[in-house]
């Protein structure tokens, strides 16, 4: 009995050990060098070798098909909500005035700013720019009372992941009292949330589901705004690929013609394929006669090259490092990929 | 170097707050769902053994094939049925611990029920003798036959808490991983993972396999006095 007992325990910490050896191995291959000074193992690694740590670079950006627009949605309380058979549910709880005080607070020009400025720091880059013509709110906002106090918030993976709202959402719950319980998915599970009642406002990216949420009827214009779609971050996305760029896409005349030029050879190329706000975009840059949709079946004749993931961003541009692919991805999740491994720009 | 190993161990004795409230949400879904599972469980999988009815075999089948239920199924099952539309929408349940121990008990039951039926099936005949011998009731046999099945109870416990440790599938559908509320040990994981950030996931692996061996330890030792 007792040597059973020691030999389980032995396994046990056999597996841990074992698992950290692996991890130790990943940070061994992953890990910059540079990052790591008190190394004991005598590397050779000149700073440009792109062999160590992320090879998966940046090559293409900053073109006006590659914005990347975020807006804000308050959920209708009378919208024509239907349960999962299709017939009308109308006593649907949403937290209207929870919703209206998180929208009038993410538009004042305080938390504007806020957004404006997060990433700086830590990345050395601005992750988010605020819109031009982003409609500013002046309204009071009401402290939390029993029965608004819980505002759910249904928005996109990059968002979350970019940790935007880690960073902003303590300053207006702090203030007013309010906690947001957020949930995150791609842009289409984000809105299907909204649609089954679970959400009380959403914040995604990708105009043209949108658009047909408003369209819907499952979204209705606050007191003091002109419109239910309320765009007011905006971002790019960047075309990532293997640094020695086999596509040449560094050198394409714009972002069309970068996608292009990847169909046009072949070279492997990961997609989300997860009706998200980042897969919506890719699909609207390939060459029109490839007739390529977010449905998985329009792809099937290009699996050779094209790879419908299905999947986070984190998970596709591990998948692209790994597969030498081009990616489309948001720039925060990029820069955070790219961080962890140890390697900045 | 900072491996995952040392980041774990870091992560553990800085006490960090969302670490500790992963881990305390966790233990808050895992333990419950686990008990709830084991007491509705072990009766049902013991009665199960004990009484022979018509339809018995049927009742059999149907749990062994909802052992093999796949969490995802659960999840979305508890999703349209507790959603902001769902016929329970009035319980408000929505992303919140006690619906994720529901979705869990949906799940983890059937594994009880049938870990505790096959072996109780196993010692049914020989319990019935001798109580037959003892001239006891048919509720005092059953009795006897639960305290017989008290060695199994334990490893049964320790299967379901695995299960709903290591579960991922349901709780991040009904749970919606939610930071500070529902955001397991597993969906951080998940999280991590999405977010590239592999070494934390690797850290958090390590710390939940840990709690898994604590747990196991403690469960044996419990076990090894009640049978001596």
């Amino acid at each position: 009995m007792k040597h059973n007992k020691l030999t389980a325990l032995l396994l046990a910490l056999a597996m841990v050990l074992a698992l950290a050896a692996c991890s130790n191995n990943q940070g061994q291959t992953q890990q910059s060098p540079s990052a790591s000074p008190e190394t004991s193992e005598p590397m050779e690694t000149p700073a440009e070798t792109p062999a160590e740590g992320v090879d998966l670079t940046i090559l293409f950006e900053q073109d006006d098909d590659m914005l990347n627009t975020y807006s804000l949605l308050a959920v209708n309380p009378d919208a024509p909500f239907v349960d999962a058979d299709g017939n009308a549910v109308s006593d649907v709880y949403v937290n209207t005035e929870g919703a209206a005080a998180l929208i009038n607070w993410m538009l004042s020009q305080e938390a504007l700013d806020l957004a404006g400025n997060y990433g700086y720091e830590e990345y050395g880059e601005y992750l988010f720019y605020v819109l031009d013509d982003a409609p500013v709110s002046t309204a009071e906002i009401p402290a939390a009372t029993e029965d608004t106090a819980v505002i759910r918030m249904s928005t996109t993976t990059s968002v979350n992941d970019s940790g935007l709202l880690g960073y902003l959402l303590p300053f207006f719950e702090e203030e007013y009292g309010y906690t947001v319980d957020v949930t995150s998915a791609g842009t289409g599970a984000a809105i299907a949330n909204a649609t089954y009642g679970n959400a009380d406002l959403i914040l995604v990216h990708s105009k043209s589901q949108e658009e047909s949420f408003v369209a819907d009827g499952y979204s209705y214009v606050l007191d003091g705004f002109e419109a239910e779609r309320l765009p007011f971050l905006y971002n790019y996305f960047v075309l990532c690929g293997p640094s020695d760029d086999p596509a040449g896409v560094r050198d394409a005349a714009t972002v069309k013609n970068a996608f292009a030029l990847i169909a046009e050879g072949e070279y492997p190329f990961v997609s989300r394929g997860d009706a998200s706000g980042t897969h919506t975009k890719e699909i609207s840059l390939w060459p029109e006669e490839l007739g390529i949709t977010t449905e998985a079946d329009s792809v099937a004749d290009y699996a050779g090259w094209y790879n419908y993931s299905n999947a986070g961003m984190g998970v596709c541009l591990t998948m692209a490092e790994e597969m030498h692919a081009y990616i489309l991805s948001d720039k925060a999740t990029y820069l955070t990929f790219r961080a962890n491994n140890g390697v900045m720009e | 170097m900072t491996t995952a190993l040392e980041q774990a161990i870091q992560l553990v004795l800085s006490g960090d707050d969302q670490l500790v409230n992963i881990i305390s949400v966790t233990l808050q879904m895992s333990i419950p769902s686990s008990v709830i599972s084991l007491l509705l469980g072990v009766p049902l999988g013991v009665l199960l053994a004990f009484c022979s009815f018509r339809g018995k075999e049927v009742l059999v089948i149907l749990n062994r094939t909802l052992m093999g239920l796949p969490p995802v199924v659960c999840g979305l099952l508890c999703y349209m049925l507790f959603s902001g539309v769902g016929p329970f929408r009035h319980f408000r349940l929505m992303y919140t611990i006690p619906l994720m121990v529901i979705a869990q008990v949906i799940l983890i039951t059937p594994i009880v029920i049938g870990n505790m039926e096959s072996f109780a099936q196993r010692i049914t005949p020989a319990v019935r003798e001798t109580a037959h011998g003892l001239g006891l009731g048919r509720g005092r046999i059953f009795l006897l036959l639960i305290s017989e099945t008290r060695y199994q109870v334990f490893s049964t416990y320790l299967l379901g808490f695995a299960r709903s440790i290591a579960e991922v599938g349901a709780v991040s559908m009904v749970g919606g991983a939610i930071a500070y509320k529902t955001n397991v040990m597993t969906t951080a994981i998940m999280n991590y993972t999405n977010r590239g950030d592999f070494t934390l996931g690797v850290a958090l692996g390590i710390i939940l396999l840990a709690m898994s061996l604590v747990l196991n330890l403690t469960v044996s030792l419990i076990q090894g006095r009640l049978s001596r």
